[in-house]
């Protein structure tokens, strides 16, 4: 008995309370199979719940109540899982004939109560105890496969969870583009060390010639001393060294910061190259749903500027950095070792400095994200309106688009306008408190002069002020340091965002299918795209090899979502899809789609040749192979008379070629790829009734022997269909020969119904016409 | 109704211009026979110009397809020969003589194999194309076409003022 609790599917840990009950209902000889552990009670409060199911009733446990209660299955009929909005209730019709929900929860536990309501359903009809339960069991195991930190679906499980990955993971993936520029970048560091080491010893030299040669004085710095003394009695000669000297030094400090400059150019735009790249190539392989929710402006941008930023950042400012500390230090050292006291008194404002840079740092970060949304907004209204522009024109929309382009720039303005004035302030305040301590260096070390104490000399004052000076140029930069570093992390945000996506499934020992059948299975598939209405609610439907299979219904009804989720584009659905057999999960993602040829209700062509075009399907494709395939769709002839035939470029110049032309071009480019299975998404819905009559005649060419769908809306393009699936609120609600359905005379009945009416009178109006 | 392919066997001659009267021999089955008034069309203007070469009726309806000269006899393919050169005129730049740029539109004056002449670019991301092995296609604002066929080739100035634009 002990085991039989154990091996108890549940959600969660059960309350206490509940977990003794299940123990109860196991001394009793009927085992709970499975519990489904909710949050909320039948008043809509929250509680901790508990639904548990034996094999003939369910039982519910809720801590706000005092008795358990008990639903025996038989009892029930249409037991029924309807989501509300925020909630949803398990309810069925009770003995007496009453509709009764005994089970509310919310969106978390929903899937597994669609399970449950189909166990129950199903178990009532009759059906295998077994295999409802391992149906039941699949649904657990989605549900439980979840990233235990945030909560997010994890891909299978056991993988682990991108959002919650460390954030050391991401700086390793960001060096990954630094890293083959290593040698390079610390011989750059080299350089640097070398051109900041020749920018401290001007200073030396003019404070000596200011004593040493000016003045009867010596220096402190021994090789001037030697110097000094070596031409004793001849300040011209020494001034003459001098300045050969500070001349070698600029040489030598120039010359190096030229390679230098050069070396970190070159690094940056190879490092910014190939992070494009990447984020590139992983946009192409992000799925249909990250593009549903990211607006494509945004993800240009990110690709295009934020990379270039994040660039500017991991090399040019790290460098600095190493530079500036560098620099920072060296002149601490040479300052003390001039003279302690004045060295403290100049570095008075620093404390201050640095203060006013964290709380400058903290105001800045969300400023710059909010001005990337900014931007974003702005973009995307150039990229939503430009290529929409008929739609605009055509309803005279100009001004309304403008207007909504001048408010998001006038946004991304106001933000940067009130940035801009923190952003510009603040330097010019540090550099001010800065400078003032120059001041105080010339105050009290020139008063010491005047007063000749020891140590003190004009000479020392002149280098000491060239050094303070110079002292906070790394110091100011720090202090800007925060402002790119926001700039750099905001934009690392919206990278790793594209980087560390998931892209499109790829289970590891996946099948590469290299031909199909084309026996195409729905096993109990459902499918969401917000978790709040269901778009596919539990179908069911196979397709022999072979079979020409017309899918109608209204708009809305869920069509496309079924040849979206067979080709791939969404996988966070319940139930199986199986080709041949195989679960279509467990095949490699590229050539599985590259076995079905899928034609879209607006064909889409990229502005290249329309040889390249039709080729697109079958890179390296032979001229007399796109030809046959042209031949196929219909689309040799009208290619043939463009002057520049296949090496015609589409969109450009407004090249002539229709809408209609365009979608049997998109038909050969599906015919090209030789696919197994055939998906045509209302390929005729959008031209004339004589191109659609050669659209439909490449396509009866096309499907001979191929198992095919045709998502239609237009009876008359499935002529040669001899199935017929009617789809209704995600639900197949027909499925037969079109003999069969018309003899049902149901909704198919009725489109066919309405349908050749509205033919007929088209009919009678032109015969009136002639 | 699948492509006829021109063999050896089959003959090409003069009909009026540029037009080209076929006969078709006869293991072409029943598209044996003459056909007149048949107009030459490469397939692959720009990229293959002496392979796939359509022959059209009045009506556009293609008719054959010559693969390429050598699958001809050498009289029917000269003349296919004269006849696309009639009907593709794409004159070869020798020299960029001068350049002027008014409003972003380019004006060329150059030297071609035909003569001197001057034209309007009017975008010249589009219609400069430089291709790796240095041919150049060029497209005037009335789309008319020019190439260059090694830019390489050219002297140092007109390549100065070629290059400015790519």
């Amino acid at each position: 008995m002990e085991t039989t609790t154990k091996m108890l599917l549940k959600n969660k840990e059960l309350p206490e309370r509940a977990a003794a009950l299940a123990e109860s209902l196991a001394e009793n000889g009927d085992a709970a199979l499975f519990a489904i552990v909710g949050d909320m009670g039948l008043d809509g409060k929250y509680s901790k719940t508990a639904l548990l199911f034996t094999a003939k009733k369910a039982v519910l446990y809720d801590e706000d109540l005092s008795e358990v209660r008990e639903y025996l299955y038989e009892d029930m009929k249409e037991v029924r899982a309807k989501r509300m909005y925020g909630n949803a209730t398990l309810s069925a019709k009770m003995k007496n004939g009453k509709r009764e929900i005994f089970f509310r929860y919310t969106y978390g536990v929903a899937p597994l109560c669609d399970a449950a309501a189909l166990f129950i359903s199903h178990l009532n009809e009759g059906r295998s105890f077994r295999e409802e339960y391992a149906i039941v069991s699949v649904a657990y195991e989605r549900a439980l496969s979840v990233c235990p930190k945030c909560g997010r679906p994890l891909l299978h499980p056991g993988a682990e969870c991108i959002m919650c990955r460390s954030k050391k993971k991401v700086v390793k993936q960001l060096s990954k583009y630094v890293l083959p520029h290593t040698k390079t970048l610390i011989f750059c560091i080299f350089l640097s060390l070398f051109t900041t080491f020749m920018a401290l010893i001007p200073p030396a030299i003019t404070g000596f010639i200011v004593d040493a040669v000016f003045s009867e004085g010596t220096s402190t710095v021994p090789i001037l001393g030697k110097i000094a003394a070596a031409f004793a009695g001849e300040p011209k000669k020494v001034l003459t060294a001098m300045i050969l000297l500070l001349l070698s030094t600029y040489i030598l400090q120039y010359g190096v910061g030229i390679i230098r400059a050069y070396l970190m150019r070159t690094v940056g735009n190879k490092t910014v190259a190939a992070l494009r790249n990447d984020i590139y190539r992983k946009a192409q392989y992000l799925p249909m749903k990250f593009y549903d929710k990211t607006s494509t402006g945004s993800v240009i941008n990110r690709i295009s500027g934020d990379s270039a930023t994040l660039q500017n950042f991991m090399l040019r400012i790290t460098q600095e950095a190493v530079v500036h500390l560098f620099q920072l230090v060296g002149i601490v050292v040479i300052m003390i070792s001039l003279n302690p006291s004045l060295t403290l008194l100049s570095l008075l404002p620093i404390p201050f400095v640095v203060f006013a840079t964290r709380v400058f740092s903290k105001k800045m970060r969300p400023l710059y994200r909010r001005i990337w949304r900014r931007w974003t907004k702005v973009s995307s209204v150039m990229a939503d309106t430009i290529p929409c522009i008929k739609v605009v024109k055509s309803f005279t929309g100009e001004e309304r688009s403008t207007a909504v382009f001048e408010e998001k720039n006038r946004d991304w303005l106001n933000m940067e306008l009130h940035l801009g004035k923190i952003v510009t302030a603040f330097p010019q305040i540090i550099s001010f408190c800065v400078t003032c301590g120059s001041l105080i260096i010339w105050g009290v070390g020139g008063g010491k002069v005047i007063d000749g104490v020891g140590g003190y000399s004009a000479g020392l004052i002149v280098a000491f002020i060239s050094y303070a000076s110079m002292f906070y140029n790394p110091v100011t930069f720090f202090a800007n340091l925060s402002d790119s570093f926001q700039s750099a992390l905001a934009s690392t945000e919206k990278i790793l965002d594209i980087l560390e996506a998931e892209p499109e499934p790829e289970l590891p020992n996946s099948v590469t299918p290299d031909h199909f059948n084309g026996r195409i299975e729905f096993n109990h598939v459902s499918f969401s795209f917000d978790r709040i209405k269901k778009v596919l609610d539990d179908v069911t439907f196979t397709v022999e090899p072979g079979e020409v299979v017309g899918i109608v219904g209204t708009t809305g009804s869920g069509k496309s979502t079924l040849v979206n989720l067979l080709m791939r584009f969404y996988d966070g659905y319940s139930g199986e899809i199986l080709v041949d057999g195989h679960n279509i999960k467990n095949f490699s993602l590229s050539p599985y789609r590259s076995q079905i040829g899928y034609v879209q209700q607006e064909p889409q062509m990229f502005s290249d040749t329309i040889f390249n075009n039709i080729a697109y399907s079958v890179p390296g494709a032979t001229a007399e192979e796109v030809m046959a395939a042209a031949d196929t769709a219909n689309a040799h002839g009208f290619i043939c008379r463009q002057p520049d035939g296949y090496d015609t470029v589409l969109g450009e110049r407004g090249v002539g070629v229709s809408g209609g032309e365009k979608q049997r071009l998109s038909i050969a480019r599906a015919v090209l790829m030789r696919p197994s299975i055939l998906i045509f998404d209302e390929a005729t819905a959008a031209v004339d009734s004589e191109t659609e009559h050669l659209i439909q005649d490449a396509i009866d060419k096309l499907i001979e022997g191929k198992t095919t769908l045709m998502i239609a809306h237009r009876l008359s393009t499935l002529r040669r269909a001899n199935r017929i699936l009617v789809v209704d609120n995600g639900h197949i609600i027909e499925n037969g020969t079109p003999e069969e359905l018309m003899a049902l005379k149901g909704k198919y009945y009725k489109l066919v119904q309405i349908q050749s009416m509205a033919a007929e009178s088209e009919r009678m109006r032109k015969e009136e016409r002639f | 109704m699948s492509r006829i392919y021109l063999t050896k066997d089959d003959k090409i001659e003069k009909y009026e211009n540029h037009l080209v009267k076929l006969t078709l021999a006869p293991d072409k089955g029943e598209a044996a026979g003459e056909i007149e008034g048949l107009e030459p069309r490469r397939l692959f203007p720009v990229s293959n110009p002496d392979s796939y070469i359509t022959l059209l009726d009045r009506e556009g309806r293609e008719r054959a397809v010559i693969r390429s000269y050598a699958d001809l006899d050498a009289a029917s393919a000269a003349l296919v020969k004269q006849s696309l050169e009639d009907y593709y005129l794409v004159p070869k730049i020798l020299r960029i003589i001068s350049k002027a740029e008014k409003y972003g539109t380019l004006r060329w004056t150059v030297e071609t194999d035909r003569g001197i002449v001057s034209f309007d670019i009017r975008n010249r991301n589009h219609d400069i194309h430089v291709m790796r092995s240095g041919f150049v296609r060029v497209r005037d604002a009335n789309d008319n076409r020019y190439v260059i066929e090694d830019c390489n080739k050219l002297d140092r100035h007109s390549y100065a003022l070629l290059i400015a634009d790519t």
